[in-house]
């Protein structure tokens, strides 16, 4: 709650009584709002706050010193961890050295204001996202990146300042699309959501959106953020869409989403609060047909549930993000879909009878949503998970191999897009990239 | 000796606004409710609503449903129009969790 008085520009403390979360559930005994009623008069009366009025300043530089090198980097570990700006994994201290390495990758001033990061209200500048980088490993090449989905992230319309407290363990997903996700080496293929020591730029990007997101959102575990599970919250996911692979007539999703030309560099932000393998592709003698079918069946059932966190996307978020694999895609293709028909396939299959929606509750919070599109979709039975076939995000990414898809399922209140700003210096820092990594 | 100096990644924040300034006394006063709705708020806050009136002289504790009540409006500029329209001196929000 502090977090989310500072984050509209109040003094971070405010008149609050707090109780154990027990007296928040149904049939709880609230009894404790009797015996402490004195604190609820105090906060109306007498309660001020501890903070006076203040503007933005200058972060301080912090020293540590050691017997070694390998002395002074582990207290520098130690005290970010102490101060809770870590997220437990081994940080490279954001010396003005590597941040000014970083920043070298700025495509704007580094005191440029991007906004202020929910609920806490940490002001954002160029210069956040290159202590954030330099802390998570990253290159200054990976910078342009991490800003335009910064600055997507802190758009109303991302949903984020809800989102970064809620308890439905939400997470951003940054589809990348044209020529910088090769160019700086964001994994498209094999394991595009996993650790890649040869693609390393998702892991460090991810990271450094999760560390702001903790250090200057404040959304800290059980604190900031009320996440029960907090899955995929490590490296967040950030990967590019294999444009190489998209069959002939298929557009890149920045292209179908947000209309950015072809060929442009961009970045699409929605989130997501599950992640799930599909066995995509059949087991016996089927048919290229019936196998392209099937696929079609088994994915439309797996989004085929009553994700209730999901209808904050129901008029103009997504349901989710489906990843076909290339080679799924080209054969696909190869059998006349589309990605507008499967989608349509894919809202269509997935619609769930309205008695099943009833038996699990769903009808009830689909009333009090506060999308007037939401409430009327009760009248539909089978009910479609999202208004529109649309909604749905479909992406050619993954290894070139065709037995699996992945579905990020959707808490999503908006999708948003973000052209890529490069500085001049861009194929400089390539080459730099090239010369310290090897050979792409 | 090793040194190793580094920025603080916290950022700063910047307070735009000031808290509400308090009541001296809630004795003969017109204090409201803004409710979400949720976390037990319909029961919480009617038991504050009966504590306020039983404990405070000429006290004025409007009904709960004064005002429009759900996370969806509570926030809106339309309702703060709306308690700042009926002359509370205070209001309680609840309940988050």
């Amino acid at each position: 709650m502090t977090n989310a008085v500072a984050g509209l520009g109040l003094a971070p403390d405010a008149a609050m009584v707090t109780f154990p979360i027990d007296m928040f559930l149904p049939g709880s005994d609230i009894s404790p709002v009797e015996a402490r009623r004195q604190e609820f008069y105090h906060g109306l009366t007498r309660w001020r706050s501890a903070f006076g009025d203040g503007a933005a300043g200058e972060a301080p530089m912090l020293r540590v010193e050691g017997t070694s090198v390998e002395d002074a980097f582990a207290r520098a570990n130690h005290l970010m961890l102490a101060n809770r700006w870590g997220d437990g994994l081994p940080l490279w201290p954001p010396t003005r050295e590597r941040v000014n390495w970083i920043l070298g990758g700025a495509a704007q001033p580094r005191g440029r204001t991007l906004g202020t990061f929910p609920p806490r209200g940490g002001v954002t500048t160029i210069e956040s996202c290159a202590i954030a980088l330099a802390m998570a490993g990253g290159r200054p090449e990976y910078l342009p990146v991490l800003v335009a989905a910064v600055e997507a992230f802190l758009d109303p319309q991302s949903g984020s300042e809800a989102l970064q407290a809620a308890s439905g363990s939400a997470f951003p997903v940054v589809i990348v699309n044209g020529p910088i996700g090769a160019g700086i080496r964001l994994n498209a293929g094999f394991g595009c959501l996993g650790p890649d020591p040869q693609r390393p730029a998702g892991a460090s990007i991810g990271r450094a959106l999760r560390l702001l997101q903790q250090n200057l959102g404040g959304a800290l575990p059980g604190v900031g953020t009320m996440a029960n599970y907090g899955g995929l919250r490590y490296t967040n996911v950030i990967f590019a869409e294999d444009e190489a692979s998209l069959p002939a007539g298929w557009a890149p999703h920045g292209t179908e989403r947000h209309g950015f030309p072809p060929g442009t560099s961009s970045i699409s932000l929605a989130f997501a609060n599950g992640a799930t393998n599909i066995r995509r592709r059949g087991a016996k003698k089927e048919t290229p047909e019936e196998d392209a079918r099937q696929g079609m069946h088994r994915m439309a059932d797996f989004m085929r549930v009553p994700n209730m966190a999901g209808l904050a996307g129901y008029e103009r978020g997504t349901p989710g993000i489906l990843m076909i694999p290339g080679v799924v895609a080209q054969t696909m293709a190869g059998l006349g879909w589309t990605k507008a028909s499967m989608r349509e396939f894919l809202w269509e299959h997935s619609r769930i009878p309205a008695d099943q929606l009833r038996r699990a509750g769903g009808a009830a919070w689909i009333e009090i949503d506060t999308s007037k599109v939401a409430r009327e979709s009760l009248a539909l039975d089978p009910w479609p998970i999202t208004a529109s076939p649309d909604n749905f995000i479909l992406v050619v990414a993954g290894g070139g191999h065709p037995t699996n898809s992945y579905w990020l399922q959707g808490y999503s209140p908006g999708v948003v897009g973000r052209l890529i700003e490069l500085p001049a210096s861009f194929e400089h820092l390539l080459d730099e990239a090239e010369r310290d990594l090897g050979a792409r | 000796m090793a040194v190793i100096e580094f920025h603080d990644p916290s950022g700063t924040i910047e307070v735009t606004q000031r808290h509400a300034p308090r009541v001296g006394a809630l004795a003969g006063k017109r204090i409201g409710f803004v409710s979400n709705e949720q976390w037990q708020a319909y029961r919480m806050l009617p038991l504050l609503k009966t504590l306020l009136e039983a404990d405070f002289p000429g006290i004025e504790v409007l009904p709960i449903d004064a005002f429009p009540q759900g996370n969806a409006v509570i926030g809106s500029e339309e309702t703060a129009a709306l308690v700042k329209a009926s002359g509370v001196d205070a209001v309680i929000i609840g309940n988050a969790a």
